[in-house]
């Protein structure tokens, strides 16, 4: 949970990073000022993609979920917080060039921008919303200076210098500042559990523990009358959000350690209304919803109550909305390019054959060997969860295979077409590759678990049955064969380098693994193809390693014959994407001819190409999630 | 606060982010309130997905020497940061000094923050370690 603060304000700085990774790096036998300029070509490229990808605008709605105005310009920017008074909006900037990012303060009249702080090295950047100060005078923050994360604090209008008011061993987020200004609420939450500290802005500022679980917890936010705070937690299994008093005298055994739940389907962001008499949450189905609370004596809290829903094409976390403290209005940083998208099958020449079901919050679609279905990674708009859909092509017709809260991603086909396998990642870290029907009948079989913590790609699985390959940055084939229990597999790293290797797909015969990797001397990502030896699959077999692709953004595919391949190849002009087939043979030996393109989709594709593997066994259909612009409004 | 939307949003950037220059997710093995300085010998490396691997000799109060491993990012993340597997090449051997979030279980483990090599550069892991 921590992760998703910090997801929230990094992800153009994310999708720079990747989009550098993608990019060209300069070449042997270049001047090292020719080296210096393409490298700040390619830069400046890919920034102008974030930009284009990833610009919001801030909204202002009301209470019957009606946008009532707006702040600023659109650009990138993360974690906007009301002012006390509602006259301002502080937010956080990502300076793209300088790797950076600053706090600022929008005058929500004129949109006119305030810069607060002023991170001078690269990789200095503001981990977390801000936290204003009950007068608005003062914004409190957590920032990466040095290498440690601190907090400081400073003018809302950006005079003066900041101050350094406290110094944490590790990373920590902060969430509130108590209504008398008496107290900042921070936290520490990890896979190993987390900890609700407050800390007095007078004295020695020792922190002092109010909370500590072995679950993953987010907050506090302070009551009005300081008397209790609401955090979120995971401990029933899903995140709830939960009521604690709050004293700092007696520390976690406040009230006796006695906790209230107030939400009943889910929790997320919370927010006192000034009175301390209401509760504003806004749930994972995307709902804010309005509680009844009364904190004079006990607390007492009555049943959340929705007051509107955002539409599915709005995306709303806890990295890109605030609701004012006289609960009338949010502001949400609402992405300007269109979030929803359409399953959509193509012929060999580009030609739409199918749009299959609604659109939705797909990615990562995968067709099955008989070209008849899909199965796409979904986000489920009334439960906010992610989760393994497949789609009849010809009717339309949907069926969830998983309903999990655990996220769940990275589907693909068994070779028989009756199954399909992806990862599960519950709280606990522990990621998994499961595989159920395709209809989600019966019950999914746990195949393999990973490494504590680690996150995995699962990209194929071998047409005999006997492999999985994901990637993590390293290559690895997971043998299935034998009777084994899934915690007995072993995964093997098949090829593990010093530059990146990501997407294996077996050839149909077995003997070959098709891949992207940056190995080439100018860094970019390619389509490799090297031996495979099913019989010693514990590291590559000799033979060559042979280049398919000139350029490639992904999507490996091999033809059910293994006579032909295909990936994608990005436009040298714009950010349409070019659809590439190359003959190839594996006998008696791996080689490739020229590729060459077989049709262009408009770009940018969203999602993530290097996961791709969008093409029927025939060779003769093409899926792939295409961007519907929607403007859907709240309900 | 916590939000699976957020997740799903980010989801694509931080699979390619993600998944090409992180293994762990380090929380879950490193504490990162727990950190330990080192003063001693850089051993041996290996500068490989998903993540750079140091080994350091270092001696404890009765001189007997203790072998810590510390895991850094991925070779990638080095890249533009002026620092290069050569720098780690040359300086085997010879001493070093570092800083790192131990292993939760206690081991001679830990999460690469900051090395300063013999040559006085100062290779720093954050903000991705940090």
């Amino acid at each position: 949970m921590k992760n998703l603060y910090r997801i929230s304000t990094v992800t153009a700085s994310a999708a720079l990073a990747a989009m550098l990774m993608l990019a060209p790096l300069p070449g042997l036998g270049q001047s090292e000022q020719e080296k210096a300029k393409a490298r700040a070509a390619a830069k400046s490229k890919a920034i102008a993609q974030a930009l284009e990808n990833n610009s919001l605008i801030l909204n202002v709605y009301d209470r019957q979920g009606k946008v009532v105005g707006t702040v600023g310009e659109r650009g990138l920017f993360g974690g906007p917080v009301w002012s006390p008074d509602r006259t301002r909006v502080a937010l956080i900037k990502p300076d793209l060039e300088k790797e950076t990012s600053d706090l600022w303060v929008l005058d929500v009249a004129t949109g006119a921008g305030t810069r607060v702080t002023n991170s001078t090295q690269a990789r200095e950047f503001i981990n977390a919303p801000p936290v204003w100060s009950p007068d608005g005078r003062q914004i409190a923050y957590v920032a990466l200076r040095g290498g440690s994360f601190n907090v400081y604090r400073k003018a809302s209008n950006g005079e003066g210098a900041e101050e350094l008011v406290y110094q944490h061993p590790g990373i920590l987020n902060l969430a509130d500042w108590t209504q008398d200004g008496r107290y900042l609420g921070f936290f520490t939450t990890d896979l190993g559990g987390g900890t609700i500290y407050a800390l007095p802005l007078t004295g020695d500022r020792k922190p002092i523990e109010i909370h500590k679980s072995k679950f993953q917890i987010i907050g506090p936010r302070f009551s009005p009358d300081s008397r209790y705070y609401v955090y979120a937690s995971n401990e029933t299994g899903r995140n709830e959000d939960f009521v604690r008093a709050f004293d700092p005298a007696a520390g976690a055994s406040a009230g006796g350690g006695k906790q209230w739940q107030i939400s009943d389907e889910g929790g997320g962001p919370v927010w006192w209304r000034r009175e301390g008499k209401q509760l504003y949450l806004l749930g994972p189905d995307r709902g804010f919803r309005e509680i009844t609370v009364n904190t004079t004596g006990t607390f007492e809290a009555g049943k959340p109550r929705v007051i509107f829903n955002l539409g599915e094409a709005i995306p709303v976390g806890p990295g890109n909305v605030s609701m004012s403290l006289d609960g009338e209005r949010f502001v949400i940083a609402v992405p300007t390019k269109p979030r929803l998208r359409q399953l959509t099958v193509f012929d060999r020449e580009g030609k739409v054959l199918n749009k299959v079901g609604e659109p939705g919050l797909l990615v990562q679609p995968h067709i099955s060997p008989d070209g008849k279905r899909l199965v796409a990674m979904r986000n489920d708009p009334k439960t906010g969860q992610n989760d393994i859909w497949t789609w009849d092509i010809a009717s339309g017709k949907s069926y969830a295979v998983t309903a999990s809260i655990d996220p769940e991603n990275a589907p693909i086909w068994s070779p028989d077409g009756k199954q399909v396998a992806y990862v599960s990642t519950p709280p606990s870290g522990l990621a998994s590759i499961y595989r159920k029907a395709w209809d989600g009948s019966g019950n999914a079989e746990r195949v393999f678990t990973y490494t504590p913590g680690a996150g995995m790609v699962l990209t194929d699985w071998s047409q005999d049955g006997k492999f999985m390959t994901f990637f993590t940055g390293v290559l690895v084939v997971v043998p299935l064969g034998g009777d084994v229990q899934p915690n007995d597999r072993k995964a093997i790293d098949w090829l593990r380098e010093e530059y990146n290797v990501l997407h294996g797909r077996f050839s149909p015969d077995m003997r070959y693994i098709a891949y992207l990797s940056d190995q080439g001397e100018n860094g970019k990502l390619e389509l490799y193809v090297r031996p495979f030896d099913a019989a010693k699959p514990n590291a590559p077999p000799p033979g060559p390693v042979v280049q398919v692709s000139k350029d490639t953004v992904g999507n490996v595919v091999w033809r059910g014959d293994g006579k032909e391949m295909y990936f994608l190849q990005p436009d040298p002009q714009n950010t349409d994407v070019h659809i590439m087939a190359v003959d190839v043979s594996t006998t008696p030996a791996f080689t490739a001819g020229t590729p060459r393109p077989l049709f262009k989709l408009k770009g940018p594709l969203t999602g993530n190409s290097v996961q791709w593997k969008s093409v029927s066994a025939d060779g003769q259909r093409f899926v792939f999630a295409i961007d519907v612009p929607q403007d859907v409004p709240a309900q | 606060m916590s939000h699976r939307i957020t997740a799903s949003i980010a989801l694509g950037v931080l699979l390619i982010a993600g998944s090409l220059s992180a293994h762990h997710n380090m929380s879950a093995i490193f504490d990162f309130n727990n950190r330990v300085k080192l003063t001693g010998t850089l051993n041996k490396f290996d500068w490989r997905n998903p993540h750079i691997e140091l080994i350091v000799d270092t001696k404890n109060g009765t001189g007997e020497v203790e072998t810590w491993s510390l895991e850094g990012p991925a070779p990638f993340f080095f890249r533009d940061r002026d620092v290069s597997k050569a720098d780690f090449e040359g300086s085997v051997g010879k001493p070093v000094t570092a800083e790192a979030s131990r292993a939760r279980d206690g081991s001679r483990w830990g999460l690469l923050r900051t090395m300063t090599l013999p040559s006085g550069k100062l290779v720093s892991a954050c903000p991705q370690n940090c």
